[in-house]
């Protein structure tokens, strides 16, 4: 009976190294309202609808590439199997009776917890209580909270750097809260609004830029971008040249020496030189969503309204528009 | 004395008044910071307030593309369905504000 441990080992570790995997390639998520889509980045066509409880907002991807984790609704966390492009758990955030709110989610390195920034509020017998906002640690498969750290008002956003030993909280200031001891804690604080930079940190593609958060910010005169490096913590703050373009997200190029932007115009612009390169107005008005091929070929640009269209890279030509199943909030990139 | 611009007319506004008697202020406005304003309570954002001199000036265009972004997370509380309160399943009844904006039901 001795050896039933490790042949029951042996068949788990065989069953993962077997678990199928999606086709080799570029996918695209479409982050709808009630609906993942998923698009092949070959035929640029909709190969999967993946149904969704809520309106999507947070996105994180495992470990393994197997696994991309959705939240909805600003309190729903659902895991969705890559390879087979069904939802497999959901967990709610609201425990304890507190109604919460998450703004901003990343998972933790351990594969079983996250962390979000919430919101809270609870009544009892007639009486209203509002909790005081935290970024807080939560299991992935109950939503319950394991620790937290109060955080000030106003936390939208957070990255994971340093292999998860630390956490950016992006607010009115960037807080950075150390994950490595018994307890969060806030380590450090920057400040954000009141150097006069003014972001909407909601859009970062971490996962799509290979470990890179890029996010923009205005000032009263100029788009800057925040591009901030996971495994070294790094931020690098770059202020663009000339009258600011309008953008509600920024992509990286694969080359890293370019980038594009999306709001209601599609953007590119050279970091070397920090300036705007190329602009074309999006004939199917704006879009949230920003994202970019594998190969550098084709940019794709989604979400706010129900319509993806992807552009030629070299020419800002529109190759081809989708009509998807509903308005989206974001179209995030996996390659395989 | 400075004039009040809006004036209690029945008992139930003179006693909100009065409810508000010896309140002070609870909340900064952040005009003055001298920051580019936008239209949110959640966290501001005044790069919105785009410079484009093209119809809608300051908007996203169309503004139903804009629509959904804002009902989820309740930006522009008064002109949108509350997405975090009362209309949590607004995405059910209208998933395609475009081609599904007669479906809209909400007080």
């Amino acid at each position: 009976m001795r050896w039933v441990p490790l042949i029951l080992a042996t068949m788990a570790a065989l069953a993962l190294g077997l678990a199928p995997r999606a086709e080799a390639g570029d996918r695209y998520y479409y982050m709808g309202y009630g609906v993942v889509q998923v698009i092949d980045g070959d035929t640029d066509t909709i190969v999967a609808d993946i149904p969704v409880k809520g309106a999507v907002r947070n996105v994180d991807l495992s470990a393994d590439r197997r696994f991309l984790y959705v939240t909805t609704n600003r309190h729903l966390v659902h895991k969705v199997d890559l390879a087979h492009n069904r939802v497999v758990s959901t967990a709610d955030v609201k425990t304890d009776g507190w109604d919460r709110v998450m703004f901003g989610f990343v998972l933790a390195p351990d594969g079983r917890t996250a962390y979000g920034a919430f919101m809270s509020r609870r009544a009892d017998k007639g009486e209203v209580f509002i909790g005081k906002p935290v970024v807080a640690q939560f299991e992935l498969d109950t939503g319950r909270i394991v620790r937290s750290v109060e955080v000030p008002w106003g936390v939208a956003h957070l990255v994971s750097v340093r292999d998860g030993s630390s956490i950016y909280a992006f607010g009115q200031d960037l807080y950075t809260i150390d994950t490595t001891g018994p307890e969060l804690r806030i380590a450090a604080t920057q400040p954000i609004l009141d150097k006069g930079m003014n972001m909407l940190p909601f859009w970062d593609y971490t996962f799509d830029n290979g470990g890179i958060a890029s996010m923009n910010y205005y000032t009263a005169t100029s788009m800057g971008l925040m591009i901030v490096d996971q495994k070294t913590g790094v931020i690098d703050d770059l202020v663009l040249k000339g009258d600011p373009a309008m953008a509600y997200s920024v992509v990286l190029a694969p080359d890293r020496k370019r980038a594009w932007a999306v709001m209601d115009d599609l953007t590119e612009i050279d970091l070397a030189s920090r300036s705007y390169l190329r602009s074309v107005p999006i004939a199917e008005g704006t879009c949230y969503g920003v994202n970019v091929s594998s190969d550098g070929r084709k940019v794709y640009v989604a979400g706010g309204g129900s319509t993806l269209t992807v552009y030629d890279a070299k020419t800002l030509k529109p190759l081809k528009v989708l009509q998807m199943a509903s308005d989206g909030m974001d179209l995030r990139r996996v390659t395989f | 004395m400075k004039k009040k611009p809006i004036e209690a007319l029945n008992e139930k506004a003179k006693a909100i008044e009065r409810l508000a008697e010896g309140e002070q202020a609870t909340a900064e406005a952040l005009s003055q910071r001298r920051m580019p304003q936008g239209c949110t309570t959640i966290f501001d954002t005044g790069w919105e307030t785009n410079p484009r001199p093209t119809y809608p000036v300051g908007n996203c265009q169309a503004s139903a593309r804009d629509f959904h972004g804002c009902v989820g997370d309740c930006w522009w509380p008064a002109q949108m369905p509350d997405g975090l309160t009362n209309h949590r399943d607004f995405d059910v009844q209208c998933p395609n504000v475009a081609r599904d904006w007669r479906n809209l039901k909400y007080d």
